[in-house]
């Protein structure tokens, strides 16, 4: 049993399937690709986050998105 | 009775009346030829009868009758008797071929000129001979086309002798599945070696689920340079994004999220038109992706920029491994 990330290649001329572990340079962009992800991630939870906390200053103020859309904002 | 010159007085015998009035009707004794055979003036009037296993002639030349004048000619041989023009012009409404137990008469309008009448006529008989034939025509006899081999159809060629043959069917447009691939190993698959003998790519995915929510997204080519761009407009649940982003090292794909459950997978359809084209790409993606409480659609336009022709294709994660799926690629014509 292996904990290393495993890739599957298919053949579609051959119908032939492969499945290994990652090489070196398929785990190095793994990993890129991971941190990315993460980014990715990250910065859409900040801008979920941002969307939140400013929704919240609205409503204390009594206001809504609604409000800010009719003032054309 | 080969034909006569009476003379005024002349007395005929009973036997020469009755040879004139068997010629005359059709009939009487026939000049048996048993090889190939070259009218002469004495024939006019008489029957030739051909008996001969193999293809013999009879030739027609000018100069040795008159006009009014006709030879019955007869066939019972096995071997086929073609009446021939020799120095005189022999005219035919079908075939002057005679086969085996056919005949007719050549009348002659001059010296000159003769004009076969074949007992069979054109389209009397059947040159078919096997189910399935067909009745066809060269440019001067009816004949047979034999049958195809199941599957072929019927092409019109006129370099071929009946102007038609039989071909392997056309393959129209549609679509081939090339590949079928199953989701359920690892965090990156990629299907290679796609043919690129279609127009269009066409790639379907189905039930996905992923170990954890994630992106699934794509390469080409296992090319992992900043060569992929595109634009998206996604809507969740009732609120509606979009957005570009260029120079991108994959094809952002669909969110796909954890568990089997039939609401909780991601969905896709991706068109490449031209894909084996040494142009840079076009692609057209929709996704869906169902969570138990979220309900993600996509729609989104990209570019792979490469003048290679798309060959292999890999759906990768950021980091969550496959629990579902399967993967159909499609070649277009």
């Amino acid at each position: 049993m292996t904990n290393k990330p495993q890739v599957k290649i298919v053949n579609a001329e051959t119908g032939e399937e492969i499945i290994r572990d990652a090489n070196a340079e398929e785990l190095a962009q793994m990993e890129i690709d991971a941190a990315n992800s993460q980014a990715r991630k990250a910065e859409a939870e900040a801008k979920a986050q941002a969307k939140a906390t400013a929704e919240g200053k609205l409503a204390a103020l009594g206001l809504t998105i609604d409000d800010l859309r009719a003032l054309g904002l | 009775m080969a034909k006569q010159t009476f003379t005024t007085g002349q007395v005929l015998t009973a036997s020469q009346m009755s040879s004139l009035q068997a010629t005359a009707m059709g009939g009487g004794s026939p000049s048996v030829k048993t090889t190939s055979y070259v009218l002469v003036a004495a024939d006019a009037g008489t029957v030739i009868q051909m008996n001969s296993a193999s293809a013999t002639t009879i030739t027609v030349n000018t100069s040795l009758f008159s006009a009014g004048d006709s030879v019955q000619i007869q066939n019972i041989g096995a071997g086929t008797l073609t009446i021939t023009a020799g120095t005189a012009t022999v005219n035919s409404a079908g075939s002057l071929a005679v086969s085996q137990y056919d005949g007719g008469f050549l009348y002659f309008s001059s010296a000159s000129s003769a004009i076969w009448f074949d007992y069979t006529q054109p389209g009397t008989t059947s040159p078919l001979t096997t189910k399935g034939d067909l009745y066809t025509r060269t440019s001067s006899a009816d004949s047979r086309l034999a049958v195809g081999a199941n599957g072929t159809t019927l092409v019109a060629d006129s370099a071929e002798a009946t102007g038609l043959k039989w071909a392997a069917a056309a393959s129209g447009g549609g679509m081939t599945l090339l590949s079928t691939t199953s989701l359920t190993s690892g965090s990156s698959v990629t299907i290679s070696s796609i043919s690129g003998s279609y127009k269009n790519l066409f790639i379907l995915g189905r039930d996905i689920s992923l170990s954890a929510n994630d992106n699934v997204n794509f390469r080409f080519n296992s090319d992992t340079g900043s060569n992929y761009a595109f634009g998206r407009i996604r809507l969740t649940d009732t609120t509606l994004i979009g957005y570009s982003i260029d120079a991108e090292t994959q094809f952002e794909g669909l969110e796909a999220f954890t568990s089997s459950a039939w609401n909780k997978e991601a969905f896709f359809e991706m068109t490449i038109p031209r894909y084996s084209e040494t142009e840079i790409k076009s692609i057209y993606m929709r996704t869906i992706g169902q969570s138990p409480t979220v309900k993600k659609c996509d729609w989104r336009q990209g570019s792979f920029n490469s003048t290679s022709a798309i060959s292999s294709v890999t759906l990768f994660t950021g980091g969550a491994t496959y629990s579902s799926g399967t993967v159909y690629v499609y070649g277009v014509s």
